[in-house]
Parts: structure tokens; C-alpha cells; sequence
């Protein structure tokens, strides 16, 4: 219901009765930068509290040993044509990730379809093979491992897929889909086999007898808990959790929230949440990578990343989520055209296309003659844009109220 | 825009109106004990059950709810799109622009969907026709109902889509469907929705399959037009977000009925129904960061097996003796013209109430007045 900036605020100062800077735009009159600017400093504009301090030293990097290393990793699909297949085009669908997860953290990638999370999320377990790079877990090189080993691997890194009504085999009952992975990795018998999925089901919240059902005589909810199963019966160290909460309805999606957030104290599970719902993310990361046809633009902590966002593409995310608060109407930054295709990414900054600050800068040649780099611009805050140092919601704010929201959407990308 | 005035003109409205007269002049849309079934296999859906709504003339109302809760079929029941059978329309009435649009003739209705009343749904690929251009469709639209020369339309539908912010409008009207991106067919339909000016817009969760920068386009697009257009706006989503900034006053339906109306800022701020306060609870914010999100228990039931009494009341925190045996009716409740179905708020439950708010004072859960 609220956003972050209210919490630091005491009072959450005479939120913007509704329809002040909305009505404004609404009848066509283009409110004062000034009037924007206070409204995006006070509780306008969820995440940015204004000019933060470049970085916070009080903010805490999340400490502890990595236990997931990913350099440099790429996957890219051809695209094949024509009577023979050959190869007449690449999707980029991951183009050179680097990140760390920590032991005990929930790790999140967001961005929005097509960026390539589920891509990524299913490389670094290599059910897909990677194209380049190297992903360590542990001391372990995964990207080496031949298959026996890759299945020994399998117990400790498991995955709960993105679509609860697709991904669970319809002819299966509810024990062999928790219970195949223990088969395939030959653990135990048949009657400790049953226990450990008995107890996998009841620590999802499922009752034990559940095991002869199917799953369709259970609900997106229901299904979405079996998956999760099917990826504790292992007892796994590390999860990557695709969109877990996504299919379902609001009232269920936080059932299954908490009990992802249970799982993890209860069994000291490592998560790499993959969401394209913000407000979601900010709730369970400790820290959060944003993607962008197939790149990370912006890693920082969840708190850094809210509360002081660098990169031009994120500022605009956050600017996006409709607030439940209907007093706090507010004017938004409005990124113009779509997400351009994987197939053919922009050359130099990928954003390039639809960046509002390289409008604002004037164009730089820079962003489409050279690929910036993820750098570092405070203690584990990585932007990769050129000219982060310049971006603020003053400046935001400036942009936003320089241009109508339609106008802003529509200027030919 | 509209403030709690014209809330309170409704609930006078839904007091005082007899069947078969018309609304007030103020009321495009007046919807009345609307009851929707559907006859299958198992049984009979009551996917409509009993719902009583109205739109004023330029207003913006969203109708919010989970899944199966029944909003998508009240639309189409308004639209008479259902197929009947299986669907029937077993009550109700639906008055727009001053006539009953249940009883009308088929081609009647035909003229009214398109030039007065335009609906857009969440899946834009499906309603559009893949084996013509978006331009033959907008200008066939167009003809149908404005009485243009075929140049005409084509000029019409190219400023329509320069009006929903489609780059290089002439084109991309010689483009097909599946040449675009999802943002970029749901603004083809929002143009084509409003290229003959309806009085009413029925939005069927819009952005729903969009991304969220595209869904931050489409709702200034949508803004921006009706605020143009001063078309009316019913808007269907399952997200409060969505809802919180789009429209005036919000319709709340749970499990077939409407559990909660009242303006935005009354049911979103100070809910007065436990489902909308469950759903508004569950909501993941960062100040729940670290503690357990308050999830509403159990699952929505199952339309061929509806409780007795209230409906919420398997999920129900609040919930008492009374709730499993009386079926609440829709009464006052929190601020002007708001209501709910809830016998919190009613003279067997005030006792109770009284009790919560007293716990609520000195800092325990709070029912009744909301969050
Ligand atoms: N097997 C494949 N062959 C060719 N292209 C693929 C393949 N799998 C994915 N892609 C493409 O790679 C890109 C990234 O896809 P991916 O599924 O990883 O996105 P995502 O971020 O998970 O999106 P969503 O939010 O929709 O789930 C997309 O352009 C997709 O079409
Ligand atoms: N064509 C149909 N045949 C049978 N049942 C239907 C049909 N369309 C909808 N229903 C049922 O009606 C109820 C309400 O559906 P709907 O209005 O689509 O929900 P939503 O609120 O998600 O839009 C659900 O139980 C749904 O299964
Ligand atoms: S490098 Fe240039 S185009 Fe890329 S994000 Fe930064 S300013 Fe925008
Ligand atoms: S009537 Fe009873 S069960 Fe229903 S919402 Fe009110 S308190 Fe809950
Ligand atoms: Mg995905
Ligand atoms: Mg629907």
C-alpha cells in the first residue's frame, strides 16, 4: 500500500491529493517542474526520495560466501531459415552476465519479457548449455562437468519452472513428480522414498496423503506448491525460483510467498528469484540484478536499488508500477516504443533506442558508438550506463515534465 | 473528478429505483440484479450473481477482483457477447443511455456495440482479424458506423492511431496483426474502440498481458483519451494498482457478487469488507520486508459448491456462527456511499465490530474501519 519513501518520512506529508499532478496533465496543462519535484520528493515517485546521497555508507553489502560465480556467461539460439536450416540469424538471448550469489540470499533478476531471466535461470544449471563463460557453485566448475557429475549437481541445484500449469506432467501423480528426481539421482528405497516425499509435501503446506492425485485436481496455487516440492524432496542448497508467483492471484500469491520465505530460514535454502513484478522483488531480494535484452544494466542491494536507482532504464521501471494508493497520483516517466528484438540489439548501450537521459544529454555519440560497461559507482552498486553519475529524479522529474505522458511513449524509437 | 457526491447520488439511485424505469439523466450505465448463469457438465455456474452497479455520464468505475470472480462476464452480459447457451441471462436489467439494453433486438444492439458502447480485451491478437491490415480494420470500423467515403476512413483511422501514439501512422496501417508487438496491437484496438467516440469504454484487463513499461503507456494512452474524449470508463483488472490509478470508484466482486463499492480512496485507504481488506493486506510492500505477508487462508470456492451463508466466510478471519448460516446483503458501511456485503455492518454484527475496534484502538487487528 505505501511506498518506501513514506516509511523514512514520519508523516507521510499531505500525500498529493488525487488528481493534482494527474489532473493537471489530465487537462493539458503542463504542471511546474517545481511542483513535479516536490511531488516526486515527498511520496510521489515510489523508490526515489529525491537526490539520495550517491551512496550511502550506512547501507550494508550483503556479506557472506559466494556460492554461485557467473562470469562472462552467454547463450544465444540461431535462428534457422531457408530449405536447408542453416543459420540466417542469433538471438541474444543472454549476452555476457556477470553476478555472484551469496550463500543464504535471495538473489533477483527482474526485467520484463524477453529479457532473457528464465534463459539465464535455466543456464546456470545447464539444462540449457551456455555459449560462453563460466559459472562456478562452490568450488565446483559447472560449466566443465561432464554428465554423471552434472547429475550428482542436480541435488543441490534444483529449479521451480515459470508456468505452474505447464510444467508438472498431467499423467503423473503427485508422487512420481516429486519423486523422480530422488529415482533418477538413486536415492534411497522405495519406502524412504515415500517418506521424503510425504515430508516434502507437508513442508509445502500439502497434506501427505496428497501423493496419488494428478494435477489437475489441484489449483494454480495447489500446483505451484508441488513444484516447490518437487524441488525440495532433493534437499537442494541453491533454488532458482522462475516467476513462482506470477500465474497466480493476488490473495494466493502471498501464501506461496511466505512460504518460499519459511523454506528458505527452515532448510537454509540460496534463491535465485526470477519476477518481472517489482514491487514483489523489492519485498523478498536481498539484492537485485535488472536485466535488459539479455545484459544486467543495474546490481545493487534491493534498499540501494529503490531507494537510488542509477540506471536510466531502471528509473523508468520503478516509475512504472501502478500505486495501490490512489492519493498518490503522480505524473510518470513514459519510456517510448518496445523493447527492441533480441535478434538485433542496438548497437553500443543497448538502451540507446529508448533512453529519455540520452535525450536529455543531447545525444551523445558515446552511447551508440561504445558499450558501456557494468562498472562499479559505490561499494556493490554496478550501473552499466556511461553517464550514471548524471542520472537523478531531479532529472527525471525535469524530463517528465518537459513532455506529456503520451508524447513521451510515442516519439519514434 | 468525480467526487463522493455523485457515490452517494448512486446509492440514492440504487434505493429509490423501481424496476422498469430509467436511471437519472447523470447515469449512462445502470446495471441492476444482473444474473448471469452458465448450464454445463457439472452443474450451473451462478457466475453472475445478483450485481448492482452504475457508471455517470463521463466516470471512470473499476471492477476488481481475483479470478472466476465474475467480472469478465458481466461485461460480456452488458455487451450481450455471450453465447446462449450455455450462458443465461436469467435476471437483472441493463439500462444505457436511458434505454434497457437486455430486451433490445439483436441489430439494435449491433449498432449500439461500436458507436456507443466499445469494449477492448486483454488479449488484442485474438479480437483482431490476422488476415487484414490494422488500416482495413479501423476504417472498416469506421464506415460501419459514420457515414464516410472509404478516403475518408482511411484518413480517420491514420489520426486515430497518431492519436494513440503509433509512430508513422500510414505505415503502419498497411501493417497485419501479427507484425506488431502486444503494446502496439492494444493500441490499435484502443483507437479502434475509440474512432467512433463511445459514451462508454469497457476496458477487460488491458495491460494485463503487457510488460510494465508498456502498461505505464497504455494507461496514460487510455488516460489521456477518455480525459479527451469524456467518454465513460469501465475498467476490469485484478490489480489494485491498476484500478488506484485509473478510476473514480471502484466495484469489488468476489465469488459472483460484489462485496464492496465505494470511491477508490474509501476502498482502497478504508476498506470495510474483510475480503477487500484481505487482498489490500496481501499486497507485498517493502514495509512488510522480513515479517510474513498477511495471505488470505484457503482458496477461492468452488462455483458448483458455494458455502451456505457468506461466501467468504471458509477464508474469513472475522468470521462467526452467523456468517455460515446468513447470506449478507450489500449495506452501508464506512464513509458516504460506500458499502458491503458484511454482517460486520450490520445491527447482529455491531457488537462484534464495536469489539474489534475497540482491540484495533489499542493496537490488535482492525476490522471495520480499515487499515
Ligand atoms: N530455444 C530458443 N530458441 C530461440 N530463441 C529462444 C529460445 N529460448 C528463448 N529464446 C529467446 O530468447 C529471449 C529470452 O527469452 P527468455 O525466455 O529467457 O525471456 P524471459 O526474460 O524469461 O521472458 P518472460 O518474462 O516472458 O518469461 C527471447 O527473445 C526468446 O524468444
Ligand atoms: N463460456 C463459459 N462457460 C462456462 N462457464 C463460464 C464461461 N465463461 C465464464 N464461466 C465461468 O464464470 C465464472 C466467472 O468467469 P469470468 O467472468 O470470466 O471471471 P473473471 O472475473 O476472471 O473475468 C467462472 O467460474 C468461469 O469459469
Ligand atoms: S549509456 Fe547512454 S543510452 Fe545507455 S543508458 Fe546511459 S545514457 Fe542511456
Ligand atoms: S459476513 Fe462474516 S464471514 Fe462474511 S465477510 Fe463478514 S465477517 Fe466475514
Ligand atoms: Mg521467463
Ligand atoms: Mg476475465
Amino acid at each position: 500500500m505505501t511506498d518506501p519513501t513514506t516509511t523514512s518520512t514520519p508523516a507521510p506529508a499531505a500525500p498529493a491529493p488525487a488528481g493534482s499532478a494527474a489532473a493537471g496533465a489530465l487537462e493539458g496543462e503542463e504542471p511546474s517542474t517545481e511542483a513535479l519535484e516536490q511531488d516526486w520528493r515527498t511520496s510521489d515517485l515510489p523508490g526515489l526520495p529525491g537526490d539520495a546521497p550517491f551512496v550511502d555508507p550506512g547501507l550494508a553489502v550483503v556479506e557472506g560466501e559466494t556460492l554461485l560465480h557467473v562470469t562472462n556467461l552467454k547463450k544465444h539460439f540461431p535462428v534457422l531459415g531457408g530449405l536447408l536450416k542453416k543459420r540466417v540469424a542469433t538471438v541474444y538471448a543472454v549476452d555476457g552476465v556477470d553476478f555472484d550469489v551469496r550463500k543464504g540470499e535471495i538473489f533477483s533478476l527482474v526485467g520484463e519479457s524477453g529479457c532473457g531471466k528464465t534463459t539465464l535461470g535455466r543456464t546456470v544449471l545447464r539444462l540449457i548449455e551456455p555459449t560462453a563463460g563460466t559459472i562456478r557453485f562452490g568450488s565446483a566448475d559447472v560449466t566443465k562437468m561432464k554428465s554423471a557429475e552434472l547429475r550428482r549437481l542436480r541435488s543441490k541445484m534444483q529449479i521451480v519452472f515459470q508456468d505452474p500449469f505447464g510444467s508438472l506432467n498431467p499423467r503423473m501423480p503427485v508422487s512420481d513428480i516429486i519423486g523422480e528426481g530422488l529415482i533418477a539421482q538413486g536415492l534411497g528405497d522405495r519406502k524412504e522414498r515415500d517418506k521424503r516425499v510425504g515430508d516434502a509435501l507437508e513442508a509445502v503446506g500439502l497434506r501427505r496423503d496428497y501423493t496419488r492425485r494428478y494435477p489437475h485436481e489441484f489449483s494454480g496455487g495447489q500446483r505451484q506448491r508441488i513444484g516447490v516440492a518437487r524441488a525440495l524432496a532433493l534437499e537442494p542448497e541453491f533454488i532458482v525460483l522462475d516467476e513462482p508467483v506470477s500465474a497466480l492471484d493476488v490473495s494466493i500469491q502471498s501464501q506461496v510467498l511466505n512460504l518460499l520465505l519459511d523454506l528458505r530460514k527452515d532448510f537454509d535454502l540460496t534463491y535465485l528469484f526470477i519476477s518481472h513484478n517489482l514491487s514483489v522483488i523489492e519485498y523478498v531480494s536481498d539484492r537485485v540484478g535488472v536485466m535488459y535484452l539479455g545484459q544486467i544494466v543495474e546490481l545493487s542491494s534491493s534498499e540501494e536499488l529503490y531507494r537510488s536507482p542509477r540506471h536510466p532504464y531502471t528509473l523508468a521501471l520503478l516509475s512504472a508500477i501502478p500505486d495501490p494508493d490512489p492519493r498518490r497520483r503522480r505524473r510518470r516517466l513514459v519510456l517510448k516504443g518496445d523493447v527492441p528484438s533480441p535478434v538485433n540489439p542496438p548497437a553500443g548501450c543497448h538502451f540507446h533506442t529508448r533512453c529519455w537521459l540520452r535525450e536529455q544529454l543531447g545525444d551523445p555519440e558515446q552511447c551508440v558508438a561504445q558499450e558501456p560497461e557494468l562498472r562499479e559507482i559505490g561499494p556493490g552498486h554496478r550501473v552499466k550506463c556511461h553517464f550514471a553519475e548524471q542520472v537523478s529524479p531531479t532529472k527525471a522529474a525535469e524530463f517528465a515534465s518537459a513532455h506529456s505522458p503520451v508524447e513521451m511513449a510515442a516519439a519514434d524509437a | 473528478m468525480t467526487a463522493q457526491g455523485s457515490v452517494e447520488e448512486i446509492a440514492v439511485t440504487i434505493a429509490e429505483r423501481p424496476a422498469g424505469t430509467p436511471p437519472d439523466e447523470s447515469i449512462l450505465l445502470d446495471v441492476r440484479g444482473l444474473q448471469t448463469h452458465f448450464h454445463v457438465m457439472d452443474g450451473t455456474v451462478r457466475a453472475v450473481d445478483g450485481v448492482n452497479f452504475s457508471v455517470p455520464r463521463g466516470g471512470t468505475v473499476g471492477l476488481v477482483g481475483e479470478s472466476a470472480c465474475g467480472k469478465s462476464v458481466t461485461a460480456l452480459t452488458i455487451m450481450r457477447l455471450l453465447d446462449i447457451p450455455p450462458a443465461e441471462i436469467v435476471g437483472g436489467e441493463v439500462w444505457f443511455d436511458g434505454t434497457e439494453i437486455l430486451g433490445l433486438p439483436e441489430d439494435e444492439m449491433r449498432h449500439l456495440r461500436g458507436n456507443d458502447i466499445a469494449m477492448i480485451f486483454q488479449e488484442p491478437l485474438t479480437s483482431l482479424n490476422p488476415v487484414f491490415t490494422v488500416g482495413d480494420q479501423i476504417a472498416e470500423q469506421v464506415r460501419l458506423h459514420m457515414k464516410v467515403d472509404k478516403k475518408e476512413a482511411i484518413d480517420r483511422s491514420i489520426e486515430s492511431l497518431r492519436l494513440v501514439g503509433i509512430p508513422s501512422p500510414e505505415q503502419r496501417i498497411k501493417q497485419y496483426p501479427h507484425e506488431m508487438s502486444g503494446g502496439m496491437r492494444q493500441r490499435v484496438m484502443i483507437a479502434m474502440a475509440l474512432s467512433c467516440e463511445p459514451k462508454l469504454l469497457i476496458a477487460d484487463e488491458p495491460t494485463t498481458a503487457l510488460d510494465v513499461t508498456i502498461q505505464a503507456q497504455i494507461l496514460e494512452l487510455l488516460k489521456s483519451v477518455q480525459a479527451r474524449t469524456k467518454s465513460a470508463l469501465m475498467l476490469i483488472t485484478h490489480d489494485l494498482g491498476v484500478v488506484a490509478e485509473m478510476v473514480d470508484e471502484i466495484v469489488v466482486m468476489y465469488a459472483g457478487q460484489i462485496v464492496e463499492q465505494g470511491t477508490a480512496e474509501q476502498v482502497l485507504t478504508a476498506p470495510t469488507d474483510p475480503y477487500t481488506m484481505g487482498l489490500i493486506e496481501s499486497l507485498p510492500n517493502v514495509e512488510k520486508r522480513g515479517g510474513r505477508l498477511s495471505a488470505i487462508k484457503g482458496v477461492v470456492p468452488s462455483p458448483f459448491n458455494l458455502p451456505p451463508g457468506c461466501r467468504f466466510a471458509p477464508r474469513c478471519p472475522y468470521a462467526w456462527d452467523a456468517c455460515r448460516t446468513t447470506s449478507p446483503e450489500l449495506v452501508p458501511a464506512g464513509g458516504p456511499g460506500q458499502r458491503a456485503r458484511c454482517l460486520l455492518h450490520t445491527p447482529a454484527g455491531a457488537a462484534r465490530r464495536a469489539a474489534m475496534l475497540d482491540t484495533a484502538a489499542s493496537g490488535g487487528a482492525t476490522a471495520g474501519q480499515g487499515a
